[in-house]
């Protein structure tokens, strides 16, 4: 067990600093793919937080992005007020907003296909509500006004600075996601996830505890929502209410494995370079190609590691670990 | 300790339970058998809030615990175990232990110190660190009293904690709960093998289509006719 954990933290230790001096020494587009890797990172460690923890599969999980986006967005091109503040009005919207989510659901006892399609349903809602409201852009969407290189404003030229900006993020996320479920609360989803009757006869209130999950995962979904508005600087319906971020994020925490802290991060950090990679070097040439490659790539994963990649990983050391018991014994 | 009076279950036009009345006192190991149907398995989802009852009462230390939920019920001091076994097949024996610890602690370290004072308890220490899906029946039945040992209960309702286990193993459960009950410990229990209720229970009650047909001692309920009628069918 030991020298296992020395490495990981050593290897944790060498991940960090790569990823802390990547815009010293890359140019543009590789930072680009940093960010766009640690953007659905955090995403799917916000995601995986209701739906890998409490085993709730939110569909619908860009209903939460779409309202940080357009909250912040609305308040900085339309009043000035700087998405620094924004986002955490967009939080606190959002907030509500899964609270409402997660009573609504999980007080009338929905659960799997019923609790997604329900996430599906509104999120979709969303995106037809935001096309027809016109004070927010309507179909048109909204775009972020340019300031400048203003740090103040969650603007700067260059990608260098929203690559530190949501590296942060991430790491306080996986920081966040970490303390949660070694503490009471993280116990209690996972009981729920596991057998919920269980949990509830063992003096779990199972409404409670998912509720809770639901707020905190929409909160942070909806902070990710301000940054991918500040990063593009253009949102519409579509790209954020949309179906397309919900099947994304959740894609990411599947294939890195459910449930766990580092599941979302490694499935976003392998994914998310083969996307981008692949639209670069075979975009150009085979158009559909690319698509076609991270099908693939997705199917083999599904297929040879049902339990995500770090699902596989752990299966590996245990059966080092029963090698070595064993060979301690004889 | 535990006082049902007039409990009715319908579902539908079935009345599973019907006007059952009875108590526990604290200290007991009450026995609760009849035939397949009879209602056991329906009173004890009634008295662990799973299931609301049609009408009556429940009351427990000189409060209704009518209309709370599992957990509410819980944290008053009732647990139950699951005649299926449930544990959390994906956490380790520990963590699935902790988390009803956590009922009765907040903080992590006070649970694991709970967990692992249970598992010694049920003899399954050394398991501490095994997912809960590779234990075998056993070690199973095992885990479902130690999850609802860890919530430290007043009174607990044990769902066939000995079906289909051997002998040398159902033993083994019956020296665990006599010892679990000297500490104070109260039981209702239901189980279809005779061994269990007549060497445990001070008191047994047998339901059959819902009813009370009869109470007393194991010795008394091997003779009542009653009994012997709804086991074996009406003699010819």
């Amino acid at each position: 067990m030991k020298p296992l954990l020395k490495n990981s933290s050593i290897l944790l230790a060498v991940i960090l600093l790569v990823a802390l001096t990547l815009p010293l020494y890359a140019g543009e587009y590789y930072i680009h793919i940093g960010v766009m890797v640690l953007f659905y990172a955090y995403m799917a460690v916000a995601w995986n937080i209701l739906g890998g923890y409490a085993g709730q599969h939110s569909l619908g999980h860009s209903l939460f992005m779409g309202i940080g986006a357009y909250t912040s967005t609305y308040l900085f091109s339309v009043m000035g007020i700087t998405p620094w503040l924004g986002m955490w009005v967009g939080g606190a919207l959002a907030g509500v907003m899964g609270l409402f989510v997660g009573y609504l659901c999980f007080r009338y006892g929905l659960k799997g296909p019923y609790f997604a399609l329900v996430t599906i349903a509104l999120a979709e809602a969303a995106v037809y509500i935001a096309t027809n409201a016109e004070g927010i852009g309507g179909a048109q969407g909204l775009s972020v006004a340019w300031t400048g290189n203003a740090p103040e404003m969650m603007q700067f030229n260059g990608k260098g600075g929203y690559y530190y900006v949501i590296l942060v993020m991430t790491v306080a996320a996986i920081v966040l996601s970490t303390w949660i479920i070694r503490r009471r609360f993280g116990y209690q989803l996972l009981a729920v996830r596991e057998n919920e009757d269980a949990a509830e006869a063992l003096g779990v209130d199972t409404l409670r505890v998912k509720v809770q999950a639901s707020i905190i995962s929409a909160m942070l979904t909806a902070l990710g929502g301000t940054f991918f508005a500040q990063y593009f600087t253009y949102i519409n319906p579509r790209n954020v209410f949309g179906e397309g971020p919900s099947i994304q994020i959740l894609l990411f925490a599947i294939i890195g494995g459910l449930g766990t802290v580092w599941g979302p991060v490694v499935g976003a950090l392998v994914l998310v370079p083969v996307a981008e990679l692949s639209r670069g070097w075979l975009g150009g040439s085979f158009s559909g190609a690319h698509i076609l490659l991270y099908g693939t790539v997705m199917v083999l994963v599904m297929l040879f590691m049902p339990n995500g990649i770090v699902g596989l990983y752990e299966k590996i050391r245990q059966r080092i670990q029963n090698r070595n018991e064993k060979s301690e014994v004889a | 300790m535990l006082e049902v009076s007039k409990l009715r279950r319908d579902f539908g036009g079935l009345t599973a339970v019907h006007d059952l009345t009875f108590k526990v006192e604290a200290g007991e190991i009450v026995g609760l058998i009849g035939p397949n149907g009879a209602g056991k398995t329906t009173t004890f989802s009634m008295l662990a809030g799973f299931i609301p009852p049609t009408s009556g009462d429940i009351v427990f230390q000189g409060k209704s615990i009518l209309g709370l939920k599992p957990h509410q019920v819980c944290k008053l001091g009732v647990t139950r175990t699951f005649q299926i076994v449930q544990p959390f097949p994906d956490m380790t024996i520990l963590e699935n232990v902790m988390v009803g610890a956590y009922a009765r602690y907040t903080g992590t370290v006070d649970a694991r110190r709970k967990a692992l004072e249970v598992l010694e308890r049920v003899n399954l220490a050394h398991k501490a660190n095994t997912l809960g899906k590779n234990l075998n029946l056993l070690e199973l039945k095992r885990l479902e009293i130690g999850k609802a040992l860890a919530t430290e209960p007043s009174l607990l309702l044990l769902d066939e904690v000995a079906a289909g286990l051997k002998d040398a193993e159902v033993d083994n459960i019956l020296v665990l709960v006599r010892q679990l009950n000297k500490e104070g410990i109260t039981f209702l229990i239901v189980e279809h093998l005779m061994k269990v209720i007549m060497n445990l229970s001070h008191r047994v009650i047998v339901l059959d289509f819902g009813q009370m047909i009869a109470q007393g001692t194991p010795d008394e309920i091997t003779k009542d006719p009653a009994v012997l009628e709804a086991y074996l069918g009406k003699e010819a």
